[in-house]
């Protein structure tokens, strides 16, 4: 029972992280050296990979989706998708993605002359289902090693921290003042019960015991 | 209709937000007023002296704060929406 506590548990948690790392923003600094636009098919349930914007109807199943093409420090290649994700989930409100693909373009530049920019993103990249980080914004960076503090992150992370502390310590005062005396005293009942029947039974293997000649 | 649905749950959300702050905070404004009589070693009628704390403090600014609950996130979202598109 334990172990089973304790898996659901992690599950939980790692459920909820894995969904906050997707969810809050990350920045790579890269050199972009393209962009390219694409009809993506959308009828499966990798949709929820891309966004909903608004002046998309929800019943279609393929549209042109516009990518940014980067390459980091390392040589490493990171494609980002460029859409707007409207009023809608995650809650970056970014309306402004026919501008994001104007700066990226107007970004390229080659391995020999290379123009470093620091790319906000949100998302995953997984080659495999096809799914792309979302790129939310763009700013020049001052070189490839060019340190970037999350500061939004740390100060999102800490807040959230202390929300769920200040509820759970509540939540534990709540409970030693409320639910654990009933459920003590639903305890003691279930032990006296359980007394009883023990005593009832240890009575009856007596009676039986008396016809192999013990006595009571 | 993004942004209207967006304006409905969010609503709905922060008014149980709201709703459960306001009757936390007035339990434990409770708590504290009994726990001054019992310091003070106050005498006479413990409930009214109660009630006119919980009067007071309906019309303190401490109250009229909870408000912040709905306030707060229309300027971040009013903030955000400034730096990801504008900045």
């Amino acid at each position: 029972m334990v172990y089973v506590k304790w898996i659901f548990r992690i599950l939980f948690w790692g459920a909820f992280a894995a969904w906050l790392h997707y969810t809050l923003p990350q920045r790579d600094i890269v050199r972009i050296v393209g962009t390219y636009e694409e009809r993506q098919e959308l009828g499966d349930w990798t949709r929820i990979f891309w966004s909903k914007p608004d002046t998309q109807s929800e019943g279609l199943i393929n549209r042109d989706v516009q990518f940014i093409q980067g390459f980091n420090s390392k040589d490493k290649a990171w494609v980002y998708r460029n859409e707007d994700t409207g009023w809608s989930w995650p809650p970056y409100f970014k309306f402004d993605t026919a501008n994001l693909y104007t700066e990226a373009n107007d970004a390229i530049s080659t391995k020999d002359a290379p123009e470093w920019v620091v790319i906000t993103h949100y998302g995953w990249r997984n080659e495999f289902l096809s799914a792309f980080p979302n790129a939310v914004a763009i700013k020049p960076a001052t070189g490839p090693d060019m340190r970037v503090i999350p500061w939004f992150n740390i100060i999102f992370l800490t807040l959230l921290a202390a929300i769920f502390w200040a509820i759970y310590v509540r939540w534990r005062r709540f409970r030693e003042a409320r639910i654990d005396p009933v459920l003590e005293d639903v305890g003691y009942s279930w032990d006296a019960a359980s007394d009883n029947v023990a005593e009832r039974r240890g009575r009856f293997r007596a009676w039986l015991d008396t016809f192999k000649g013990k006595s009571r | 209709m993004g942004l209207v649905r967006l304006v409905v749950i969010g609503f709905i959300v922060l008014t149980v937000i709201y709703f459960c702050l306001s009757l936390y905070s007035r339990a434990v404004r409770r708590a504290k007023l009994k726990a001054q009589w019992d310091d003070e070693g106050m005498t006479g009628d413990q409930d009214a002296f109660v009630t006119h704390g919980l009067e007071e403090y309906d019309n303190s600014l401490r109250r009229k704060l909870i408000l912040g609950v709905y306030i707060v996130p229309v300027c971040f979202v009013a903030i955000l929406i400034y730096v990801i598109n504008f900045m």
